[in-house]
């Protein structure tokens, strides 16, 4: 009896789930056609933050692995689409996947030796791999234009007469990766490959000793976050138009560590709603830009030292105190 | 061809310290197959278990299973070998249910996209085996440490093994619990077909059910026999007693 009044509060919830998701789609939708151009162009960055922080989530919050070289990935993903289309003269609908390929590759490439560390050792290793790559990107005068950066990189080409260059088409496109880049990482948590993420996350050696490869595992993880990495980062090049290295310097790996844990690791929608938060209230706070900052490093402490599992972790307590009523 | 566990000359040196030394044994794979590894503190139990299971490389000596070499093998690889094994101090995946357990450790075993009928199937006979049908949904962080330690034992039946070593299953256990103990791994043995090699401090335990005992001190094997002759074995009460407290008895 008991069993089956539980099952019955999970079905619900589970609707009361779907339903806000279909507001959220909705309200989403609806964005650009009632707010202004500058919101519509917050959006499309917090979007961006959130799908760089939600493929990070699949290496902290479901391996366990904590790394500091997101950014640098978001950078080679950006970087190599931007000088593919600017070089090579490729259209952006390739110089995508390839971009998210090449940052899969060398993903696997930095986490095949890295990996064999652990825990703060590993998370060191990447903090410097990631102020390798801005150093790279940042001397590299004649590929990258170094301190320059890249100019005038061209806007996705349209399609079936939509033009990518405008705001709003940008920001549905967009959107649309970024429900793509979620439901695929949705399913690949609850998949066997997430069971033995997941496994890996919880002890590593119980799970090595249970016959699971936790080194190959532990290397698919990193290199599939790298990749979605690269592909936000090649997103982010044709949107924004412009790139310079600062924006793929060390904070912003801090960032997505930040926006992570503040939302809740291993949860995938805590890391997304984290990433919105942190990007509006950056936003907001334009005016104090140093200060901003302090006031961040403050709010994760206090999020932290109450709810370790972040903002999901308050909703959740929130909402288990409104049921009891 | 029966299938066997073979263990020569194996030696495991920690910077000058001899852990193990020369140990060598043999295991036949099949019902009734049960060796008990028992020694004063020290004596290298784990670090024999450790060297079988891959978690350490032997300094030099043999591991032969089922005709196969698999010293200096990486754990999941003698587990896919069909060697499991526990931990001295237990571990399990705390944030995850009993139920997700069994159903991760059949994904080890076996690594598929999704779940099959038969990996449930099979999830819920262990769970009816290790008698925890009832915690199926409770996450592991809040079991004691008695059913954490049978959790474990059940995760590890899900990747089908064919030998298991169980290291200090019974440590901290009351006395009916070992007996519920003992019965489980009887029958894990006697219908499963799976061999055991158990290291443990409870005596009782080991003289029950272990057919054969080995008796490390100091890394060296110094007897090795039925427990009646383990027992009497005058170099096993004087490792365990002392020369002193022997002579002792005596006078």
């Amino acid at each position: 009896m008991k069993n089956s009044l539980r099952e019955v509060a999970k079905a619900k919830f589970g609707i009361k789930k779907l339903m806000g998701l279909v507001i959220l789609l909705i309200v989403l939708l609806l964005i650009p056609r009632v707010a202004s151009n500058y919101i519509v162009y917050v959006m499309i960055l917090a979007m961006l933050y959130a799908m760089l922080t939600v493929s990070y989530d699949l290496l902290l919050g479901y391996t366990g692995q904590l790394s500091f070289c997101h950014g640098a990935f978001y950078g080679i993903g950006a970087y190599t689409s931007a000088l593919l289309t600017l070089k090579a003269g490729l259209p952006f609908w390739v110089a995508l996947p390839i971009s998210g390929m090449f940052t899969f590759v060398v993903g696997a490439g930095v986490g095949y030796p890295a990996l064999r560390l652990r825990g703060a050792y590993f998370a060191v290793t990447t903090f410097f791999f990631g102020h390798l790559v801005y150093l790279v990107i940042l001397n590299s005068y004649k590929l990258t234009g170094g301190p320059l950066g890249l100019r005038d990189i061209p806007p996705p080409e349209g399609f079936l007469g939509i033009d990518f260059s405008s705001m709003n088409s940008s920001y549905y496109l967009i959107l649309v990766f970024g429900i793509l880049m979620v439901v695929f990482l949705y399913r690949l948590v609850r998949s066997g490959i997430g069971r033995i993420f997941i496994a890996i996350r919880e002890d590593q050696d119980f799970a090595e000793a249970i016959g699971i490869n936790t080194a190959a595992f532990k290397v698919l993880s990193f290199s599939i976050s790298a990749g979605l990495a690269g592909l936000v980062g090649s997103l982010f090049a044709h949107f924004f138009r412009l790139l310079h290295p600062s924006t793929f310097a060390w904070m912003t790996s801090e960032m997505v560590v930040i926006m992570t844990l503040f939302g809740g690791a291993g949860t995938l929608f805590g890391p997304i709603l984290g990433a919105g938060i942190v990007t509006f209230v950056l936003e907001v706070m334009r005016f104090a830009p140093e200060f901003r900052y302090v006031i961040w490093a403050i709010a994760l402490i206090v999020v932290l030292v109450f709810e370790p599992k972040g903002l999901i972790g308050i909703i959740e307590r929130i909402g288990r105190l409104w049921r009891k009523k | 061809m029966m299938q066997t566990l073979e263990v020569k000359d194996l030696s495991k040196e920690f910077g000058g310290v001899m852990a193990v030394e020369g140990l060598s044994f043999t295991l036949e794979i099949k019902a009734g197959s049960r060796l008990g590894i028992i020694g004063p503190n020290g004596a290298g139990k784990t670090t024999t278990f450790g060297m079988i299971s891959g978690e350490l490389k032997p300094s030099s000596g043999i591991v032969k299973f089922a005709g196969e070499r698999i010293d200096g093998f990486k754990p999941h690889k003698v587990c896919r070998r069909g060697i499991g094994r526990t931990f001295q101090i237990v571990r399990v995946l705390p944030e995850l249910s009993v139920y997700e357990h069994l159903l991760t450790g059949a994904i080890a075993r076996k690594f598929s996209f999704g779940l099959g009928v038969d990996q449930q199937r099979e999830a819920e006979r262990i769970l009816k085996l290790t008698d925890l049908e009832r915690l199926k949904d409770v996450v592991a962080k809040n079991l004691t440490t008695v059913l954490k330690k049978r959790l474990e034992l059940a995760t590890v039946l899900m990747t089908r093994p064919k030998l298991l070593l169980l290291d200090e299953l019974m440590a901290g256990l009351n006395l009916v619990e070992i007996e519920e103990t003992l019965k489980l791994l009887r029958k894990i043995n006697e219908e499963m077909e799976i061999a055991l090699i158990v290291v443990e401090h409870v005596m009782k335990a080991v003289m029950e059910l272990c057919g054969r005992i080995v008796v490390l001190y100091y890394g060296e094997k110094i007897a090795e026999g039925s427990p009646r002759e383990v027992a009497n074995n005058e170099k096993v009460v004087e490792a365990y007693l002392g020369k002193e407290a022997k002579n002792y008895a005596r006078s």
